[in-house]
């Protein structure tokens, strides 16, 4: 029991010294999730839409060739990616970009390493995105391409307004998915100097060599970051849904707005609110239904 | 003589070595009712598929107002614009409401204003008996129902012909006639209609012309009467005969 009560007088201790530092640390580590999981879903779906074009024998040599090498281009892109640790790749990027440029081009300063974790990050998760995407693509149902096909909607209409709509909200679980593990993971981004969450921790126990205390606010507030990402995706979702139900709109709105049904009673045959079939149907209530009619 | 509007000329169709169609040959003319009858795997679905560019035909030409819309150079969007297609599983776009599915279309490759779709589409939800429900997404609908907004949807579209692929094939019984009647109104409504369907009596009674395909060829075609009535071929006695037994 005592044990407990160090722990908790050790946390005070180094919350009350060093709290700028965590939430500052906490900050970073969310602008950089946030960020690179937004830009990821956006490559994701570049990519996931370029790779579902469709492609007949009959196109043109030209368009073919350029499909195809369009598919070759993201699929190394993404085996590359999604293949090699990003600590590795945040070193390879960070490192090798003004090492081939002789540093014309590099990561410099502090901005140099914002700009270099985001990078690595968003690539990252595009590369896992594509696939999702492309998932989430293929799972539609092939008749909602052939429905907005069949009103004469190009490929582009239809990816825009049918599909992809439809794609991201089967593709949610997945992103949310990528933003928590983000939320963990930028934390690899230490290898190149970013300071967030992690990075505090180590600055911090580097200097007072109280590890387990540190660890014990890094576990509580990572835990307390992925709830809230799952509890805001799990409302974004239902949102995205809609409602369950759905108002009735009455004759008389409809009157105004299409201007074409000129008395209540009197509709086309199949129309539920038809006299003649609506006088039935009370009728049939009355006196029960007379079996010869029908 | 009437216009003609669509004309199929010896089209074929292959999916690898398996061959659907075989040399299909027909005329639909301006407010023809043409119903296509036949056993499952017949080719009937793929015919009309095929008459919507949603698949290649591999020979022949489908002309479109005398004009071939089966070369490379045709704009498909363009001419499917002009032909409605209602599906068998409705294919109503899950992500909009009942009002959106028939507006979308109209706003996007017709290029009208929001408004006069909006109106355009109340209209033709109210002719299908839909208006009511214009706020509600497919998923809340019935079978009936969605097949109803499908057709109100391809109306929407001021489509010069209709295609109906098995139109009440998924639907419960009791929702098939709901469906027919629309049919019905829209035929006795001068609506050039293509229908692939298993209903005889919408056949008999609704069309003036009716196709018999058996495996991949128009085995007889004719007037209702001369082809449900007095059917000359002896593959088209078996499959009324078959049919009449159930």
């Amino acid at each position: 029991m005592d044990k407990f009560s160090k722990l908790i007088s050790d946390i005070s201790r180094l919350w009350a010294a060093y709290m700028p530092a965590y939430l500052t640390g906490i900050r970073n580590t969310l602008i950089v999730a946030v960020a690179a999981t937004l830009a990821g879903c956006v490559i994701g779906f570049i990519c996931g839409v370029l790779n579902t074009i469709p492609h007949a024998k009959t196109d043109n040599p030209v368009k073919r060739f350029f499909l195809a090498l369009i598919r070759v281009v993201v699929r190394v892109y993404v085996e590359v990616f999604r293949g090699t640790p990003m600590v590795l790749q945040a070193v390879f990027i960070y490192y090798g970009l003004p090492y081939f440029s002789d540093g014309s081009i590099a990561f410099r300063g502090n901005g140099g390493i914002w700009l270099a974790s985001l990078l690595v990050v968003s690539i990252n998760t595009g590369a896992y995105m594509a696939e999702s995407v492309r998932g989430g693509i293929i799972s539609v149902d092939p008749g909602q391409t052939e429905g907005a096909k069949a009103i004469g909607m190009t490929h582009v209409q239809t990816m825009i307004h049918v599909i992809l709509p439809q794609a991201l909200r089967n593709i949610i679980p997945q992103i949310g998915n990528n933003f928590i593990i983000n939320i963990k993971d930028t934390s690899v981004m230490f290898v190149i100097g970013f300071v967030e969450f992690f990075a505090t921790h180590r600055n911090i126990v580097g200097v007072n060599l109280m590890y387990f205390p540190s660890a014990a606010i890094e576990m509580v507030g990572y835990l307390c970051l992925t709830l809230a990402a799952s509890f805001l995706l799990r409302w974004l979702e239902k949102r995205l849904d809609g409602s369950d139900n759905y108002e009735l709109v009455s004759d008389d709105q409809l009157v105004m707005a299409a201007g074409t049904y000129a008395h209540p009673d009197r509709g086309t045959p199949f129309d539920e609110h038809h006299k003649p079939s609506r006088d039935e149907v009370i009728q049939e209530v009355k006196i029960g239904k007379n079996r010869g009619e029908r | 003589m009437a216009d003609t509007i669509l004309e199929i000329r010896h089209l074929s169709k292959s999916f690898g070595s398996h061959e659907v169609l075989k040399d299909i040959d027909f005329t639909v003319s301006k407010g023809d009712v043409t119903a296509i009858i036949g056993a499952s795997g017949s080719g009937k679905s793929t015919l009309l598929r095929c008459v919507n560019l949603l698949e290649t035909p591999t020979s022949g030409e489908i002309l479109f107002h005398g004009k071939d819309v089966t070369g490379r150079g045709v704009n498909a969007p363009e001419y499917r614009s002009h032909v409605g297609m209602v599906f068998q599983s409705f294919n109503l776009f899950n992500n909009m409401s009942v009002l959106e599915n028939c507006i979308v279309g109209q706003v996007k490759v017709l290029k009208k204003g929001k408004d006069e779709a909006k109106e355009n589409a109340l209209r033709f939800l109210q002719y299908v008996g839909m208006a009511p429900y214009i706020n509600a997404k497919p998923r809340q609908l019935s079978g009936g129902q969605k097949q109803r907004v499908a057709i109100a949807r391809a109306l929407a579209m001021g489509p010069e012909v209709l295609l109906f692929d098995e139109p009440t094939s998924a639907l419960d019984p009791e929702m098939v006639g709901e469906v027919l009647n629309v049919m019905q109104q829209l035929a006795s409504g001068g609506m050039t209609m293509l229908v692939v369907t298993h209903e005889m009596a919408f056949a008999r009674d609704v069309s003036n012309h009716v196709v018999y395909m058996n495996q991949g060829v128009i085995c007889e075609q004719g007037s209702p009467s001369e082809v449900l009535e007095n059917p000359q071929k002896q593959e088209t006695k078996d499959f009324l005969s078959r049919f009449r037994n159930n």
